[in-house]
């Protein structure tokens, strides 16, 4: 019997048997069941960016002494159970239980089989009712009734008949629903705090910048943006939002969150100013000031961040990869850059987010004009976003010719004509990406700067209404 | 806990809310209002797709608002569809906004089970012979996975399982309108009426330029004019708005979050099979449902489709551009109705007498294929006031026509980039049969003699060798006048043209021959490849 354990179908038959002595103590269990009232409640919601919050309910809890079971109704439909945690004094816990077995008609049906239910047919000529009790046989396909010594199937003959039941099985909820089987040591009324993750609740920043063309600054609101889709509702929850991204472990044991390269670089020089924003490790946490009620299926925002008179600049850049040649001139874009430091800039670290630009027209109504992603940003750092194409300034980029010098090396003679259709100058930071390796520079009608071993910029000026050239000839090796 | 739901339940009946302590106070409709049309960002040249409007708008909306003293919240109601609720600006309140809200729910018959779900709920049963309607009163247990279960007096009964006719009637349920809504939560020192701003950018917008290009009896000059086509596919309509267009592309992603329209309910019942074989149910899936009406929706989209090639020079008010930022705004001169799924056009430009010039052309590799078919045409011109141009042509279609007995004829439709003041335009008109190409590999010289040995390992070296190629084109012009010709070529890397027996010039860093074709004659152009070519050779 001893080594018989080592046997898998034995060992199944060992689960079984344990399955049953669970489903038994639940059973008896059901009639200590103690829902855990949700009237007075205190809820607090820590949002973290990543789709995860940490949830701390506290509520009271009714303990007779012994052992009973606690049901948690209002908790998310999205818990993560495995990291429920239950505290209260005198209390130790037993099991905890997530049952997802949902309440359905088949699956009332499906329970009932052995059991007696009543069956109500309608007379569809009188109206008059006729009650019997039937057993449920089976529900495969089909209902088959035992009424009597008879044998029926239920509406067969499409006549309307009600069938009522006695109960709900036990384990079938509306809902997802957790519970608690605890042994109380003292009987009577207390406070108790369940704690769980969830996902389904998150948070990002939104910000809104109104550039002043006239004398270059910019006006930044900021917002926190919550999200709710975890399927519950959060009454009157005292929130906190923490900038930063734990790292998440899945089943399988890889971090999720996966995060796409970023194309350009927005961060240009990353800050080294402290603020007076509370800090938990390395993450910003951002309090609301009011407790608030985080309704399901809703998106949310609250202010946190409002600047007047910034010092903005708005360029032009124009990237063109290695060997990059057009047939026709491709647009600039547009750059708007600015510093998040104390004394000349917003003052504050961004949490990530997205920044929209705005600008008034000539009529005076306030216009969008593009957007784009920041990263959590610290304060002090100078920042550039791209907001789209310029329509008037373009860059014509010509591979003009390719000459092999030797077997492994190559001259490549670039062209570049700026374009400008705008009233007034403008200045291009023209780069040209992709010189990785051993790549000179032999020539060049205007000086460069080498940003990186990658990447050459010439800052252009390009007369108003007018024209520039910018010719280069690399050398490169293999 | 019974009791205690109930009272709950009165409340709302009371106050339409449960949840919220401060009052609800909606804002009036609209007083004023500004559309703003952005394109599809990454779309070049072409025009929009009905079924798919990929732009967005910028809304801003002007209400009046009446506060009480305190705190309160301010309901938006019949915002667009499309909202991007995370991109709302309200301006005009009193200083303390709160927060700002959008449900993603409205009120449907599904929102209504999910809301009642654990409440009291009447079960309203008819009687097909008498009439009689009982009510029964109970809870409802569960509406998961479509499915609803009742608990009454009696016991407990799935709907719709019996074969009677029966249904639910709902206590009043707070928190769920009719049309999509932005709420802010305000807090005002005295009771006050304001006009309030809302703004947001919403999806579901789409515009384009629609050119249409005349080109007169000699091909020498166009009569060019415009349409602004602009277009809603939200369900919301913007009546007597100020409405603008904006060219230029704008980095723009959308944070959209979709609105719950409240799914079919199935009320899926037991197995339901019986003695007689009959087929199986097949239930309307919800797949099924989106495409019904998503076709519907799709259909009425392009009923209101205005006709794109308007070519009845009617004088129209032309729209107004100015500049904003990096980009152009183009101003509908009078307040226009732009209604729910609708496509609109508003006059963008007219001019007449551009000179332009017709440009017959191949492009291909100057390798060894053999090719033979027809060369390409373009019209061409510069976008300058001395072609009685020079102005932004944001980017479209352009469909050309010539004048044929007292008729127009479409010659060709393509699409068109933006285009700054000053630069070159041009205008694909298709293939023309009329003038063909062949391209024809007259033979490759290897000079072996001078080949370079580079040793790479003992027993192998690179070998280089130049190659020369020789090729000739021919072009055949079946037309009773002289064409332009342009024979634009790509070499292999490094290869460059040593000898030829036309001009040769440079552009865009390829080789191009700028020739003419008399009518109904044949020219032949010849020219010589040179190219070093790298092989591995065994030594030993």
């Amino acid at each position: 019997m001893v080594n018989s354990q080592y046997y898998p179908g034995n060992y199944g038959r060992l689960e079984v048997g344990m399955r049953v002595r669970l489903l038994c103590i639940a059973w008896m269990a059901w009639f200590l069941v103690q829902p855990a009232s949700a009237a007075d409640r205190a809820l607090s919601v820590t949002i973290y960016n990543d789709n995860l919050a940490l949830v701390q309910d506290l509520r009271d809890i009714e303990v007779k002494g012994g052992r009973q079971r606690i049901e948690f109704q209002d908790v998310s439909a999205q818990i993560r159970p495995e990291t429920v945690s239950l505290s209260a004094a005198d209390i130790s816990i037993v099991e905890q239980n997530f049952d997802f077995d949902l309440l359905t008609p088949a699956k009332l049906m499906e329970k009932a089989v052995g059991q007696e239910v009543t069956i109500v047919r309608v007379n569809p000529a009188t109206g008059a009712e006729t009650r019997e009790q039937a057993q449920v046989l089976a529900t495969n396909g089909g209902v088959v009734l035992k009424i009597g010594q008879r044998i029926e199937v239920l509406r067969d003959d499409g006549l309307p008949v009600r069938v009522i039941f006695n109960k709900v099985p036990d384990n079938l909820r509306a809902k997802p629903t957790l519970s608690v089987s605890v042994n109380g040591s003292r009987a009577g009324t207390r406070r108790a705090t369940l704690s769980y993750l969830t996902p389904g609740l998150g948070w990002k920043a939104d910000y809104v910048a109104l550039y002043n063309e006239t004398d270059s600054k910019i006006d930044v609101q900021g917002w926190v943006t919550l999200t709710n889709s975890s399927g519950t509702t959060y009454d009157n929850a005292q929130t906190l939002l923490v900038a930063g991204s734990p790292s998440q472990l899945d089943g399988a044991g890889q971090t999720i969150g996966y995060r796409p390269p970023v194309r350009r670089q927005t961060l240009q020089q990353p800050g080294t100013e402290s603020g007076s924003r509370e800090r938990l490790g390395d993450f910003y946490l951002y309090p609301l000031a009011e407790r608030t009620t985080i309704a399901n299926q809703q998106t949310k925002q609250v202010s946190f961040l409002d600047v007047h008179d910034v010092p903005a600049e708005h360029g032009y850049e124009f990237r063109n990869r290695w060997l990059g040649t057009a047939e026709t001139p491709l647009s600039a874009q547009s750059i708007y850059s600015f510093s998040t430091s104390a004394h000349a800039g917003l003052g504050d670290q961004l949490p990530a987010g997205t920044l929209r630009f705005y600008m008034k027209d000539k009529r005076g109504d306030p216009q969008f004009i593009g957007e784009n992603r920041i990263d959590h940003t610290p304060m002090g750092s100078t920042l550039s976003l791209a907001t789209g194409d310029a329509f008037d300034v373009k860059v014509h980029a010509v591979v003009e010719k390719r000459t092999r010098i030797s077997t492994f090396d190559w001259q490549t003679d670039m062209r570049y004509e700026l374009t400008n259709a705008l009233p007034r100058a403008v200045v291009v930071k023209l780069r040209q990406e992709g010189l990785w390796g051993d790549s000179s520079i032999k020539a060049e009608s205007q000086k460069s700067t080498r940003r990186s071993a990658e990447v050459a910029e010439w800052p252009v000026t390009v007369p108003a209404n007018g024209k520039a050239t910018v010719t280069a000839t690399f050398e490169t090796r293999y | 806990m019974r009791a205690a739901a109930l009272f709950g339940l009165g409340l709302a009946a009371a106050s339409t809310v449960s949840s919220a302590a401060e009052p609800q106070i909606t804002a009036d409709p609209p007083s004023a209002l500004i559309v703003t049309v952005y394109r599809a960002p990454y779309r070049n040249t072409g025009s929009i797709d009905l079924n798919y409007l990929n732009g967005f708008a910028l809304v801003s909306e002007t209400r009046t608002v009446r506060l009480p003293a305190g705190e309160s919240r301010l309901r938006f109601e019949g915002v667009a569809d499309g909202i991007e609720s995370v991109s709302a600006i309200v301006t005009g309140l009193p200083a303390g906004v709160i927060e700002k809200n959008r449900d993603a729910r409205l009120l449907s018959p599904s929102a209504l089970l999910d809301a009642t779900v654990g409440k009291a709920v009447q079960l309203m049963r008819t009687n097909r012979k008498t009439g009689k309607t009982e009510r029964l009163s109970g809870t409802l247990l569960s509406d998961a996975q479509g499915g609803v279960v009742f608990q009454g007096e009696q016991g407990i009964e799935a709907l719709r399982c019996s074969g009677l006719p029966e249904t639910f009637s709902f206590e009043p349920v707070a928190g769920l309108s009719a049309h999509p809504t932005l709420s802010v939560v305000v807090r005002s020192p005295v009771a006050m009426t304001r006009q309030v701003t809302l703004s947001y950018l919403s999806r579901g917008f789409d515009w384009a330029a629609d050119y249409s290009a005349v080109l007169s009896a000699d091909a020498k000059s166009i009569d060019l004019g415009a349409w602004v086509t602009l277009a809603n596919s939200n369900g919301t309509g913007f009546p007597s708005a100020h409405t603008q267009v904006v060219a230029g592309r704008v980095s723009h992603n959308g944070d959209f979050v979709p609105i719950e329209m409240g799914r079919p309910i199935l009320a899926r019942c037991w197995p339901r099979g019986s003695t007689s074989d009959q087929p199986m149910l097949v239930s309307l899936s919800d797949e099924a449902e989106y495409e019904r009406t998503h076709r519907m929706f799709k259909k009425s989209v392009a009923r209101d489709a205005a006709p794109m090639m308007s070519l009845a020079a009617a004088p129209a008010a032309q729209v107004q551009q100015e500049q904003l930022g990096d980009l152009k705004l183009y101003r509908v001169p009078e307040r226009t109705t732009l209604a729910s799924r609708q496509s609109k056009q508003v006059r963008l430009m007219d001019r007449s007498g551009i000179p332009v010039t017709a440009i017959y052309g191949v492009d291909f590799a100057a390798d060894n294929a053999t090719f033979t078919g027809p060369a390409h045409r373009w019209l061409r011109t510069k976008n300058s006031a001395a072609n009685h141009l020079g102005l932004p042509l944001p980017s479209g279609t352009v469909a050309v026509f010539v004048d044929h007995e007292g008729g127009r004829l479409l010659q060709h439709e393509s699409g068109i980039r933006d285009t700054a003041v000053d630069e070159e335009v041009e205008i694909d008109q298709g293939e023309s049969a009329d003038v063909q190409v062949s391209k024809t590999d007259e033979g490759t010289g290897i000079d072996s003699a001078h080949a370079k040995l580079l040793p790479l390992v003992p027993g192998v070296a690179l070998r280089s060798v130049k190659v020369d190629d020789i090729r000739r084109v021919e072009v055949s012009n079946a037309r009773a006048g002289e064409i332009d010709f342009e024979l634009r070529l790509r070499l292999p890397e490094g290869a460059r043209i040593v000898r030829a027996d036309h001009p040769l010039e440079a552009e865009n860093g390829r080789p191009i021959f700028r020739f003419k074709v008399p009518a109904n004659q044949t020219v032949a152009v010849r020219f010589q490849t040179q190219r070093i070519d790298d092989g591995i050779l065994r030594t030993r």
